[in-house]
């Protein structure tokens, strides 16, 4: 398992192809890919699909653990969103809560850790 | 000894922190200085969760939301270690917990003079402060400014520190180092 965070439109997703040799093919967009097999398979937008299921009252936590244990073959990018002013809406403070603890979950378990700056990938685990 | 933590909402600043603390402090008291004022159920959570994090690891908590200096007359004295959490609600109390907003300057100047102050009184002081800066979002100008506050107390407080670490996703990243643990 690897984990690929950065700001908005750093590259973190060419970051990924390039390093780890992968194409367009691998890549799933805002949701969680079928069962992989084995395969690697990147996790794009991950911070979209964590709002997606807060907004539809899923447990991302629970669904991504329990994917995650089936397939730990997995790249995941997501943005980073929480280095701002606290947000006024509730829901929007849960939003950054949730998937910056979710977040720090992953990189706890993952084996890489790669923070995207101006498309260069500074590997802080 | 002065340590300044940063990361952004739910980075893990707070547990890094409390571990360090934690291991520094051996058997010396250490104390919790909580800056937040409590209001509303999402408030009390988040306090009753900081609360869990710290039981059982012998932290006494002080609740100081504005003037933080007085937090010393509420601590035994001799060699004691605490943990400010945190210093964007304190910028944001001493700016707006008065009958008008204070300006940016004197906001500032307060803070750096309670914070001197209990550096001088402490065996070691660990700041946890909050990276606001990165949203790209004009705000109306009293936001503005209450982010220039903190930027300016972030800039001095990580002068006047030995350690700064960012924590990014609960990985501590070293901005500043030098200091003896």
């Amino acid at each position: 398992m690897k984990l690929i965070i950065g700001g908005y439109a750093q590259g973190k997703l060419n970051y990924a192809l390039q390093n780890y040799h992968l194409t367009e093919g691998a890549v799933t967009d805002a949701a969680l890919p079928e069962e992989n097999n084995g395969q690697t398979v990147i996790i794009y937008h991950f911070h979209r699909w964590v709002r997606a299921c807060i907004e539809q009252g899923k447990q991302p936590e629970e669904l991504i653990r329990d994917y995650l244990s089936r397939n730990p073959d997995c790249i995941i990018i997501s943005d980073e969103v929480g280095n701002g002013i606290v947000p006024l809406e509730s829901f929007e403070r849960e939003y950054r809560e949730r998937l910056g603890r979710l977040l720090t979950e992953i990189a706890g378990q993952s084996e890489e850790v790669v923070r995207v700056i101006c498309g260069i990938g500074q590997r802080i685990k | 000894m002065l340590v300044v933590v940063t990361g952004g909402s739910g980075s893990g600043k707070s547990a890094y922190a409390e571990n360090y603390i934690d291991m520094a402090a051996g058997n010396v008291q250490k104390y919790y200085i909580a800056t937040m004022q409590v209001s509303g159920e999402e408030g009390r959570r988040k306090v009753e969760r900081h609360q869990r994090m710290r039981a059982d690891r012998g932290f006494l908590t002080i609740e100081q939301p504005v003037s933080v200096e007085i937090a010393l007359q509420k601590m035994k004295t001799g060699k004691a270690f605490a943990l400010l959490e945190c210093m964007s609600n304190l910028a944001a109390n001493e700016m707006f917990g008065g009958d008008c907003i204070k300006p940016g300057k004197e906001v500032f100047q307060k803070i750096i003079n309670g914070i001197e102050k209990l550096q001088q009184e402490l065996t070691c002081l660990v700041i946890v402060t909050n990276n606001v800066f990165e949203d790209g979002i004009t705000y109306d100008e009293t936001t503005m400014e209450y982010m220039r506050v903190l930027g300016a107390v972030n800039r001095r407080l990580a002068d006047m520190a030995d350690e700064v670490t960012e924590v990014v996703a609960g990985i501590p990243l070293t901005i500043k180092s030098g200091g003896v643990r």
